[in-house]
């Protein structure tokens, strides 16, 4: 009993007091305006679905998952969307473990009744098999900090990971045709969900019998106010849930002033939303982009291995078109590439600008470095047909004529660039070994 | 352990320090006393620090480990900010942000007799001071100083409270007056109780005055001298547009 007082927060008469009067001359203990906004940051975590959201000294989490069910049998072909709020003592010492608050159960509810009576989730598409099978979505709200105004900062926190989550992509096979097959996220491109829209809440507390109205109050001020309502809407300003708990009545014009406050703000807290999981999700592609040259790498050079040896198998009765059409497609690349190596060994001349190099980082400009090269190798060996080639392109026309040129050309800059590359390569040593022979 | 003890401990003071660190090595430091604060503790010869902070100094013999925490561990003499909670037997129960609740005597007042108890509803903020910290007791508080007269102690009436870090009440305590006060006092008039258990009381005649100091001091924690004044200039620049 004695623990429990100890541990409680309580607000004393001065604060409530301050609170009040400050009201009444239209300012917020937190210096803010009645109708401003805390600060909204938004992150997400490593995995797919999950979110973390501050409002000012509010945290919430939210984690979404899926898993295969069995449908509603009133709803056969509609997947199902549950939240389940954890109220964790660390928060606000008020929360008991164990057992749902009252507001634990409310604040899910509010945000239940947002996102599912307005079909923000399309639960259609999570239909896999019909009557057998549907994708169950679990939002998991886990409240971290306690600093006022939780169903705005849990809502926020469902929505972003609600946009960020995919579910992994499975078909339906086996013998009868009703196996469900789950790929793993390796396997396929997992799926997004689709969401039409986001429902926002908007918290607004009633001060003075419901004279003064202020926008997502704070922890202080929610211990003082008299009124709450929650107003969910969504950017087109469309009404989704509204809430109003609390025993002070509210007039019916001062609900209308809170809705039209609400749909105003709901458009700029959707791009804050909107913005940050595109953000998101292009860090998560470019990380898959990263992750490619390793895997492309030998991917690309194993089969060039495997044409190089076709070559010398048919090297004498060499298909002069085909080779010379490769050669002159690689060539033509190379020629670009050692454009741009040229540039790059000029740029990495000074320093300072090295990363101004544009393919310094391009996996594929690496790979037909390797390729240019084992191609310079090879055309020592294939010389000889070369000749026979360059005959025969002569006497197939001027066109072909102008290619080999070109061939020669870059046969020429090839064994230059050849040259350039081992600079690059003993950039380190040459320079000093020839200091050493003028020197001695 | 003993190797731990190799880095010198004067090398220490003003360090941060972590609990488990070997601080002094009394073994090399005879024919001294020392007085030992917060957060330390002897084993035989070492002294190991037992919070995480600044390992700090004074001349010529008191060390401690400076820490910020947001739970106040009660102290004698230290002068905290209490909040009214339960009038029991005799006693006020008080929450001073402690693991237990302190007990405050309805005679600790000055002039206060067995007729005349002061009346204090709950949730009145009151200035006290710590008598007593005996362990497996609760604290008990004062509302008098060690004469026995009231001075600054009592009930705060009006104006605002919040609750910061034990660190940043100890900053705000600080003996050259902490920048942050020092530049709102230059342009704005206030009142303000500061409390070693992390609990600021601000008042003024405008609320709005009451507001901004209250804010300003929330946003120096972490910010250094010259910091808190750029931020106070600025915050004042807007204030007066």
């Amino acid at each position: 009993m004695e623990g429990r007082l100890a541990n409680m927060w309580r607000l004393t008469v001065n604060e409530s007091k301050f609170v009040e009067t400050a009201l009444q001359s239209e300012l917020r203990v937190d210096g803010r305006g009645l109708y401003d906004y805390r600060k909204l940051t938004i992150k997400f975590g490593k995995e797919y679905g999950s979110s973390e959201v501050q409002l000012g000294h509010t945290h919430v989490m939210g984690f979404v998952t899926a898993q295969l069910v069995q449908p509603y049998k009133d709803r056969p072909n509609e997947g199902s969307l549950s939240i389940f709020t954890e109220f964790s003592p660390m928060a606000d010492p008020s929360f008991e473990p164990g057992r749902p608050g009252e507001s634990a159960v409310e604040l899910g509810r509010i945000i239940d009744r947002g996102l599912r009576e307005s079909r923000a989730v399309d639960t259609e598409s999570l239909c896999v098999l019909a009557g057998k099978k549907v994708w169950s979505v679990r939002i998991d709200l886990h409240i971290l900090d306690n600093g006022g105004n939780l169903v705005d900062a849990a809502n926020i926190a469902a929505l972003a990971a609600l946009m960020t989550f995919r579910r992994p992509d499975c078909t339906v096979g086996g013998e009868s045709n009703q196996e469900v097959i789950i790929h793993s996220l390796e396997e396929r491109e997992p799926v997004p969900l689709i969401i039409h829209h986001l429902p926002i809440a908007f918290t607004f507390g009633f001060f003075n019998k419901g004279n003064i109205v202020v926008m997502d109050p704070t922890y202080i001020e929610e211990e003082v106010m008299c009124g709450r309502m929650t107003v969910t809407v969504n950017a087109n300003g469309d009404i989704c849930a509204i809430q109003k708990p609390g025993e002070e009545g509210v007039n019916q014009s001062v609900i209308l002033h809170c809705l039209r406050l609400a749909s105003s703000r709901a458009a700029a807290t959707t791009k804050i939303i909107r913005e940050e999981v595109e953000a998101y999700n292009r860090e998560k592609s470019l990380q898959k982009v990263k992750r490619h040259p390793t895997l492309a790498k030998p991917e690309v050079s194993g089969p060039i291995v495997v044409v190089k040896e076709g070559h010398k198998m048919s090297e004498d009765e060499a298909i002069a078109a085909e080779i010379s059409r490769e050669y002159v497609e690689r060539l033509n690349l190379s020629s670009v590439e050692l454009k741009s190596s040229k540039e790059q060994e000029a740029v990495a001349a000074s320093p300072g600008n090295f990363k101004g190099g544009p393919s310094n980082w391009d996996p594929y400009t690496e790979a037909m470095d390797v390729d240019s090269l084992k191609a310079s190798l090879a055309s020592r060996g294939v010389s000889v047909t070369k000749s026979t080639i360059k005959k025969k392109a002569n006497d197939s026309g001027n066109v072909q004529k102008e290619v080999t040129g070109d061939l020669e050309m870059k046969d020429t800059a090839e064994t230059t660039k050849h040259k350039s590359g081992e600079m690059t390569l003993k950039d380190a040593v040459k320079p000093k070994k020839k200091r050493k022979n003028k020197s001695s | 352990m003993s190797s731990k003890v190799s880095v010198s401990p004067t090398s220490l003071i003003d360090q941060i320090v972590v609990p488990g660190d070997v601080v002094l090595d009394l073994s090399n430091m005879t024919n001294q006393t020392i007085k030992l604060g917060s957060g330390l503790r002897q084993d035989s010869d070492a002294i190991s620090a037992m919070r995480a902070g600044k390992f700090s100094y004074s001349k010529p013999n008191k060390y401690w480990v400076e820490s910020s925490h947001k739970r106040y561990i009660p102290r004698t003499e230290d002068h905290v900010l209490g909040i009214v909670v339960d009038y029991k037997a005799d006693n006020f129960w008080v929450d001073i942000k402690g693991p237990q609740i302190a007990l405050l005597p309805g005679l600790a007042f000055e002039g206060a007799t067995r007729r005349s108890i002061p009346k204090f509803e709950a949730c009145t903020l009151l200035y006290l001071r710590v008598v007593k910290t005996n362990i497996g007791m609760n604290p008990e508080l004062s509302g008098t100083d060690a004469s026995g007269k009231a001075s600054v102690f009592g009930p705060l009436k009006d104006g605002f409270m919040f609750e910061t870090s034990t660190g940043l009440s100890r900053m705000l305590l600080s003996s050259p007056t902490c920048p942050v006060l020092e530049a709102l006092g230059k342009k704005l008039s206030f009142e303000i109780a500061t409390g070693l258990n992390g609990r600021v009381w601000v008042n003024a005649a405008a609320p709005r005055s009451v507001i901004i100091v209250a804010n300003a001091i929330m946003n120096s924690e972490t910010l250094s001298a010259t910091q808190q004044r750029i931020m106070v200039e600025k915050l004042l620049a807007k204030i007066s547009d």
